[in-house]
Order: structure tokens, then sequence, then C-alpha cells
């Protein structure tokens, strides 16, 4: 039991990024987060502690979020658009991407390959965890990462070729 | 060179290419400076995320996020729920009259009252113990303790007389309490002749307010929780139930007496 309230609080931080980057709402996403951990501790019955107990706290997590946006969806609301890290470097060079200009696209993503993008990009995630985690075959996971990625590229100006072209 | 599929790239881009791929994809890249622009700016697009969200995990976790915690909520939850099921009684009048078995007419506040109740048994456990230090102010300094405590607690809070049951004050506390909720609690210590002590643990109310009651027996000790527009009172202690429900009734009549809401005390 010990040990498995130990594996949760190691995985808290992740999903707290996670959600965070998720919701774009730091309170949000820890109530996200708390849903997650209290299904998680109370069904602990259900779970195989041979299977990685990160990839199913993610599962969890991503299912809450996905019936919270169903239900808010419902009700009309509207998420805060908030916490939007500042940019650690200044100014965009050449060859860098805008890091607000980023985050408003990825905002504007479908959810589905949101997700997808943010579980590897950001958590670092293998693709098999990822497609068992968004519930998706390989290969699904694989184009909606891609289409995550050429989506950014055009949102945010970069185009695929650096400004300083290989000189053949 | 045979062209390399994209999801082939991005598995190189991402670092999850099996080790005996790489050489080649590296080869091709190096021949395609199209295909090493894209891959260049998927990682700068990797990079950049994480510079955005990266720093969450690195700030400190509330502490409504330890698992620990939520671990010894759910089960106090659980116990209670269990215990009191198959005892459900009417709370009539007060809503005192029956009720020391009776799970809970309605749900506790969330969160709040099991917080609440478990920092009073706490508290219980941690005072009943002391002999010479059990409280702070001593109840032969009765006026000063009442006006301090209602000092600190921003409400008027008067010792309830206990003796009809065969409790003396002993005395009171201050104690640090839930942030949210003024973040002080004042402890109320009573004994019998036969040295048993019960504890009664008061906060200012709720920021919503709301009446509301709830029995646990959580780490050992039975507790009586109520709330009101004024304050929250725990009683606590490891009496039978029927001299709980005894104390608790007249905590409650006491400390309710004159209050708007006394007449109503509670409702679903």
């Amino acid at each position: 039991m010990s040990d498995f309230l130990d594996q949760i609080e190691a995985c808290v931080p992740a999903l707290r990024r996670y959600a965070r980057a998720l919701t774009r709402n730091a309170d949000l996403a820890d109530d996200l987060v708390q849903d997650c951990l209290e299904r998680a501790i109370s069904r602990r019955g259900l779970f195989r502690p041979t299977g990685p107990v990160r990839a199913w706290l993610f599962t969890i997590l991503l299912n809450l979020y996905r019936n919270g946006l169903r239900s808010s969806r419902r009700r009309g609301e509207t998420v805060a658009f908030d916490s939007i890290a500042e940019p650690s470097t200044p100014a965009p060079q050449p060859g860098h991407i805008a890091l607000a200009e980023l985050a408003r696209a990825i905002e504007t993503l479908p959810l589905d390959q949101k997700e997808a993008l943010l579980l590897i990009a950001l958590e670092g995630l293998s693709y098999g965890e990822a497609a068992e985690i968004v519930g998706v075959p390989l290969g699904t996971l694989m184009s909606r990462l891609g289409r995550a990625r050429a989506a950014l590229r055009t949102m945010t100006g970069t185009s695929a070729e650096p400004h300083l072209r290989t000189v053949k | 060179m045979s062209a390399v599929p994209q999801d082939t790239l991005m598995a190189y881009a991402d670092g999850q290419l099996p080790a005996d791929e790489i050489e080649a994809v590296e080869a091709f890249l190096a021949a395609n400076p199209d295909a090493a622009a894209e891959v260049a700016l998927w990682r700068r697009q990797t990079d950049a995320i994480a510079t955005l969200f990266a720093p969450v995990a690195a700030e400190p976790v509330p502490a409504r996020l330890r698992p620990r915690r939520l671990a010894a909520e759910i089960a106090s939850h659980r116990n209670r729920s269990l215990g009191w099921a198959a005892a459900a009684v009417v709370l009539v009048g007060l809503g005192l009259g029956v009720g020391w078995f009776a799970r809970p007419l309605f749900e506790p506040a969330p969160g709040a009252s099991t917080v609440l109740i478990a920092d009073a048994v706490n508290a219980h456990n941690v005072f009943i113990a002391e002999n010479r230090h059990a409280v702070e102010v001593p109840a032969s300094d009765g006026e000063h303790l009442t006006t301090w405590l209602s000092n600190r607690l921003a409400t008027p809070l008067d010792a309830p007389d206990l003796s009809a049951e065969g409790f003396t004050l002993v005395g009171g506390r201050l104690l640090p309490g839930t942030h949210d909720i003024g973040g002080r609690a004042a402890q109320l210590m009573y004994e019998s002749p036969a040295s048993e002590r019960v504890t009664v643990y008061v906060t200012a109310a709720l920021p919503e307010g709301q009446p509301a009651y709830q029995f646990a027996n959580y780490d050992g000790a039975e507790a009586f929780y109520w709330a009101n527009a004024r304050i929250t009172c725990t009683v606590v202690g490891t009496l039978p139930p029927e001299r709980m429900k005894a104390l608790s009734q007249a905590v409650y009549r006491q400390l309710t007496e004159g209050d708007v809401t006394a007449a109503r005390p509670y409702r679903g």
C-alpha cells in the first residue's frame, strides 16, 4: 500500500505538468490532478500492480479531462486562458519559435492532436505507451502527432527550412 | 538512397528509434537537407514545449495533492459510510436527538469537514496525554481564556458548561488550523472525575458557512462535527457513544444559543 502511494507520489509532478499544459489554468489543472489521484487511490483494488503506474495515472487524468470538457461544453462555459509561461528567451531569433505564439498554437490544436503531442513532446512517453493512454492504435497516434507538428509549423509561421539554406 | 518514412524520421527526432536504425537515418538526413530541416524543427518544437511547461513539475506540490493525505481522507470517509450505513436514523429536532450511530443524512461539506475532523482528533490525541501542559490557559483564568480565544478566532466563544454531564473545564489553547479557514483553531479540554477527557475543537466558520453535520469514528476516537454560519465545532472523545452523544448535545446547545441559524440548524 505505502509502496503504491510512493509510486503515485513520484508521478504527481508530471501529472501536474501535463494537466497544466492541457488546461492552461493552474487551478483547473490541480483540481484535475486531485480528482485523478482520488480515483486512483480509491480504486487501487482494480489496479494490476504489474502494470506501470504512470501510464495508468495518465489514462485516468486524460479521461477525467475529456469528461470535464464534455460537461463544460454542455454548460457552455469557457475555460480561463491564463498562466502562459513567460518566455525565458526575450526575443525570437531566426530559427527559434516564439513561445507565446507556440502556446497559442497548441491551444488551437484539436484535442486528439494536443493530447498526443504533449504526451510525447512534453512527457517523453514512448509511442506505445502514449497510444495506450490515448486509446488508439500506434499508427493513429503517429498520424495525430505528425498532423499536430505540421499544424504548429503553419501556425507559428516557422518554415520547415531554416533561413540559412544549405548551399549546395 | 531510398526515402525514409516520416514516422521513422519522427521517431528519430523523438529519440525513439531503435539503435540499429539510427545510422541509416543519419546518412539519409546528411543527403537530404529538407528532411534534416524538418527534423530540426520538430526538435525545436519539442524544446519549446518543454520550456513552456516543464517548470511546472519543479513547483512545490500543494498539500492537497499528497497521495498519503488523500488516502487517509478516503479511508476515513469509507469507514464512516460503512460504519453508519446499517443504522441510518432520522435526525429530528436539533438534529442531535438520535444521531450518534446514524450515518449523516446529507453529504458532508466535501473536504473541509474531513480535514477539520482529522485535525481535531489529532489535537485531541496529542494533548489529552499531557498532564502539566494539557492546556495553555487554565480554566481558573476563565474570563481571560474566553476573551482571548474569541479575539483570536474573531468570533465570540464561550466555553460550554458540561458539569451536568460530569465534566469540568480544564482550560484551552490556541492551535494552528487549516489555512483557508482563518488558520486558527481553539481547543477546549474537559475532564471527568475519572480523568476521562474530551476536547472541543472550534474554528471560525468555513467560507461558505453552510450548516453541516457529521459523525465520524476517526483514528480510534468518536467525533461529532457540525458547522454553521459562525463556527465549526468538533467534539472528540473516546467515551461510550451514549455519553459522547449527551456531551455533544450539551456543547451544541450552548454554542448555538442565540444564533440565527439555531432554529433550523441543518438542511439537506
